[in-house]
């Protein structure tokens, strides 16, 4: 009898899914930027007559997060977030990309005869606008984006030491912090004026301008920091690291809850809202940039075959220590940029901040996505973002649900969901005519 | 000196608890190469377990049905407790093993690393939802008394945890060294491989090394419950992280080594609160740790081995 | 001056002598054979020569200066390429990343180019790419560059190895057991390619060989090892009819 049962399951989900890819085969030939302008009009439809569609089918504001959180509030809604998600995001998306796709291919067919630098921008230019203008309707949506763009940051630094380098470290939260701090810092002290660090000693117009600045001050202090974690850890090949960095962690952690003068357990606010949209974004995009260039350069090729085997790495010429060295620098880096922006989107941290929670939280986004690969990250720390803001009205419940999740995803994909795969920007605009050619998949074996 | 005294006292007592947790965690990664962070959690729900165990046997009211004087009453209460919530939660920690270790034994170890740290979340939210975030008052087991030895007066209490911490440290010792299974769990940890040669199957194993370590984190739950009579669902958090710490630096798979780390983390932790204010403890704990690894990479007891994460 | 010199070299791991007072002089273009029964101390031999460990007694000169007690990278980059008797591929690589990996030391656009794709990295990366496709070429698998090496045969792996050991330009080529676990076709390929490396690359080889037809083919000069000691060295003549050699085979196989 479940026998039955289960065949006639096995039955519905292959047709299912067979319709499905059916379906989705008239978008296979898609190019990135027809479903961009798809988005584009969207959202100019959705900040048109949003609010008069969501009255129409029964809510009383166009829902925040695609209506999960509203549905789980108020499960009655249920049908009425799905007849708007359907009138303002899928109808129109998945209709203007079938619409255009002709014209998108012969638009990226043309842009390739461009510089790729021409063709990025191109494409980040509408990207920028679409987030913008769908961040506006709410503040809410508007800070999970910024907060989902700092969680591709710090999530893509992880997966340099924990996927690319394959070795596991817990320090990432630490990092985090030591950014966090010398950024606030650096801008409190000039540009605010508050009762613990004084006046402010420069004008404050000049606060954005030096914002850069006390964020890359971050970013080299936390990679000072790792270097304490690197020397004791990569003398030898084991499972040090990982105890290190998780010591190095509290080390940081309870080193701040004892400084008075960075307000200790209470920790600094105030900071200034220098941590907009756009500046968000250009980080991000920097982030993205530089370490998929690093993780594809040689030094990047020799990270991996460092964790496949050491012996052969320098056997082959490559300096093993160094390059895992400059590797884990470079992650505590990029996480010491992300901790500096995430400070001032959230403008107030205290130690308690960068604690055990938060490192469960980074290791989920870099499982969740998959190791090795930016697109994995990218994946991770969004979907991880969005889907852990939407189930928020499941109050505690949520945290068993991730984790069940995260456990399944463990179980049946070890090495995450897009694991091991190579992001190259000049596939993702090409044009995708008949032959198709999908990035090479390098899936685990 | 009467005070230095009582401070050993402290600290002993305060090191049992992390003996006993490290020790779980240092069998597990010694036989199976598993992080399993999910052991502080098996701790608070040990102690969670304990609680509700002895809290019923009390209600029970032994003394008067068969008649025990209240003092004898007590004490088998402590001991059908610590019994009853060991053996339970092994289930729990064979459980933790079957649901999320068993199905990642050929994943990359950090996967697995991941599904420990996510079914400690879990057991975490699962207790907060299921009782709620006030704290519980464990149940007085031994009514107090305070002996004074050598100037230094020292309750009955502390003397008991540290001495059945340091029985059932023993215990786990000699059954690792001396019986038929101790010595596949070595043969275990030192090459995956022949275990099955030996006509035992390394699931078997690797449950029975689940087994016994959340018994002994049961055992820390209860004596923890008996010194300091509050519970609450993340209990279990520092105090695990920390003994993970201790694990590593015992060395791989060492029990004496893991519970001589135990203790010595109680040590610095109580030295470190009369010398400086509480509020550095952490600081100057993980910083000597940080040292002491550095230049003993392999822990106290540990030998050089060279683990791939195999991804 | 020889290529390559190590004079008396003895390594102990623990109590066990695994080789003792081992001496070895190559000249550039030689191409010589190590033999010796399962355990002799062979393959330890050659990890002490490229630095894996560190000989316990001796010295180990190449081109006159020593590399002894260098790492192991260092010493690959001053010229000596290897093997392994295991395949050690990485798993999750391509198989032209392998051999250009093999270029590490020699490529040159530093951090800026690692991090900032700069116009040198570009160029640098394009002339890599063509060498690496050139040595592919040699060992013939070009047209296997974009897969994963795992999924190539084992006889295609070898060869991928040994083209990642060339890429390093190497003036010593160390081979352990280059045809262990191949098939006979397999074999008289991985031969010919040997011959026409040695040839082309104008390259020292200094291979460890169980297969006599191989080493007997192949070399020169062989010597053979017994529990560490060289019991015997000359042409393949020589060996074939030493009594020692013999008996050392004999031996250990009627204990087998
Ligand atoms: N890292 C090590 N530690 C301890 N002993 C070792 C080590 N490596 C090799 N040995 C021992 O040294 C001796 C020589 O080993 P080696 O691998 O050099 O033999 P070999 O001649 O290459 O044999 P084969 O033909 O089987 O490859 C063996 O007895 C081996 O057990
Ligand atoms: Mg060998």
């Amino acid at each position: 009898m479940p026998k039955k049962i289960i065949s006639v399951g096995k039955k519905i989900w292959a047709t299912m899914t067979g319709w499905l890819k059916k379906f989705w085969s008239n978008f296979r030939d898609v190019p990135l930027i027809s479903w961009l302008v798809a988005f584009s009009v969207t959202v100019a439809l959705e900040i048109f007559i949003g609010q008069a569609l969501a009255r129409m089918v029964g809510l009383s504001k166009p829902p925040a997060l695609f209506g999960v959180a509203l549905v789980l509030d108020n499960p009655a809604k249920f049908l009425s977030a799905i007849i708007y998600m359907i009138l303002v995001y899928g109808l129109p998306v998945g209709v203007i990309a079938y619409l255009t796709k002709g014209v998108g291919n012969q638009i990226a067919e043309w842009l390739l005869q461009f510089p790729l630098l021409l063709t990025s921008v191109v494409h980040l230019l509408l990207i920028y606008g679409v987030m913008h203008y769908w961040t506006s309707i709410s503040d809410y949506r508007l800070l999970v984006a910024r907060l989902a763009m700092i969680s591709i940051i710090v999530t893509l630094s992880l997966n340099v030491v924990n996927g690319y380098m394959g070795e596991f470290s817990c320090s990432h939260p630490g990092f985090m912090a030591l950014g966090a701090y010398v950024s606030s810092i650096f801008t409190v002290l000039l540009f605010v004026t508050d009762n613990r660090f004084g006046d402010a000693l420069l004008p404050a117009f000049l606060g954005p301008f030096m914002f850069p600045v006390s964020l890359v001050l971050g970013g080299f202090v936390s990679a000072a920091g790792a270097l304490l974690v690197a020397i004791p850890s990569f003398r030898t090949r084991g499972d040090y690291l990982a105890i290190i960095s998780l010591a190095f962690m509290f080390i940081v952690k309870s080193l701040f809850e004892n400084l008075e003068v960075v307000g200790g357990a209470r920790g600094i606010s105030n900071q200034p809202d220098y941590a907009n949209l756009w500046t968000i974004f250009v980080w991000t995009v920097l982030a993205i940039w530089i370490i998929n260039n690093f993780v594809r350069s040689t030094m990047g090729k020799a990270l991996n075959a460092v964790r496949d085997g050491e012996l052969a790495a320098s056997a082959m010429t490559v300096n093993t220590q160094k390059t895992k060295m400059v590797a884990f620098l470079f992650a505590a880096f990029w996480a010491g940029i992300g901790g500096g922006l995430f400070a001032h989107v959230i403008r107030y941290i205290n130690p308690g901040t960068f604690g055990i929670r938060k490192l469960a939280e980074v290791l989920a986004m870099v499982y969740f996505g998959g190791l090795n690969s930016v697109t994995g990250s990218i994946v991770g720390a969004v979907g991880f973002s969005l889907i852990s803001e939407a189930l928020r009205p499941l109050d505690i419940f949520k945290w068993i649900f991730i984790p069940i999740m995260l456990i399944l995803i463990m179980i049946y994909r070890p090495t995450g969901l897009i694991a091991f795969r190579e992001f190259d920007v000049a596939q993702l605009f090409q044009p995708k005519g008949k032959k198709d050619e999908e990035g090479v998949d390098h899936a685990a074996a | 000196m009467d005070v230095f005294l009582q401070q050993l006292m402290n600290a002993l007592q305060w090191g049992s608890f992390y003996a006993l947790i490290a020790i779980g965690y240092s069998m597990v990664y010694g036989v199976l190469m598993l992080f399993n962070f999910a052991h502080g959690d098996i701790f608070m729900v040990g102690a969670y377990i304990g609680f509700f165990v002895s809290s019923g046997l009390l209600a029970l009211n032994l003394g008067s049905v068969i008649g025990l004087s209240t003092g004898v009453e007590l004490g088998l209460v402590l001991v059908l407790t610590l019994i009853i919530s060991m053996l339970l939660n092994s289930i729990v920690g064979m459980g933790v093993e079957r649901i999320g270790y068993r199905p990642l034994r050929e994943a990359p170890r950090a996967s697995a690393a991941i599904t420990g740290l996510m079914i400690g979340i879990i057991l975490e939210t699962a207790n907060l939802a299921l009782l709620g975030p006030q704290r519980r008052s464990f149940p007085e087991l031994i009514p107090t008394t305070t002996i004074t030895i050598a100037g230094a007066s020292v309750t009955n209490k502390k003397i008991l945890i540290v001495i059945v911490s340091l029985v059932l440290a023993l215990l786990v010792h000699q059954f690792v060294q001396r019986t038929k299974w101790g010595m596949a769990m070595r043969a275990m940890a030192y090459d995956y491989v022949v275990v099955p040669l030996m006509g035992i199957s390394s699931d078997r194993i690797a449950l029975m090394t689940f087994a016994i370590g959340s018994a002994l984190a049961a055992a820390a739950g209860i004596l923890f419950g008996i010194a300091y009579p509050v519970l609450d669902p993340n209990m279990g958090i520092l105090f695990g992280w920390k003994a993970f710490v201790a694990a590593i630096l015992g060395g791989r798979g060492s029990i004496l080594g893991a519970a001589l780390a135990g203790f010595l983390l109680g040590f610095i932790e109580i030295f470190v609160t009369m010398i400086f204010p509480s509020t550095m403890r952490n600081l100057i704990a993980f910083g000597i740790i940080l040292i002491i690894l550095t230049f003993r990479p392999h822990g106290f007891f540990g030998e050089p081995f060279s683990a791939q994460l195999r991804l | 001056m020889p290529l390559l010199e190590v004079s008396n070299m003895t390594h102990f791991f623990g109590g066990l002598r695994a080789v003792h007072a081992y001496n070895l002089e190559i000249e550039p273009g030689q191409i010589r054979g190590l033999i010796g029964p399962n355990g002799a101390g062979k393959t330890t031999i050659f990890n002490l020569i490229t630095g894996i460990y560190d000989p316990t007694e001796g010295e180990i000169l190449l081109e006159g200066k020593t590399i002894k007690g260098r790492e192991p990278n260092k010493i690959a980059s001053r010229g000596l390429g290897r093997t392994f008797q295991t395949l050690r591929l990485w798993r999750h690589m391509s198989v032209i990343d392998h051999i250009k990996l093999g270029r590490y030391s020699k490529l040159d656009y530093g951090l800026p180019g690692a991090f900032f794709s700069t116009p040198r990295r570009l160029r640098e990366e394009e002339k890599t790419t063509k060498i690496a496709m050139d040595l592919l070429e040699l060992v013939g698998l070009p047209e296997t560059a974009d897969q994963l090496v795992t999924n190539l045969p084992y006889g295609a792996q070898r060869r991928v190895e040994l083209a990642r050991a060339l890429a390093t330009e190497p003036k010593i080529l160390f081979l352990d057991e280059p045809t262990a676990g191949m098939n006979p076709e397999e074999l008289i390929d991985m031969m010919k390619i040997i011959r026409e490396v040695h040839q082309e690359l104008d390259l020292a080889i200094f291979l460890i060989e169980h297969r006599m037809k191989v080493v007997m083919d192949l070399c020169e000069l062989i010597q053979t090892l017994d529990f560490g000691e060289v019991i015997a060295e000359g042409t393949p003549d020589d060996i074939r009819n030493d009594p020692k050699v013999i008996d050392a085979y004999l031996g250990k196989e009627v204990s087998v």
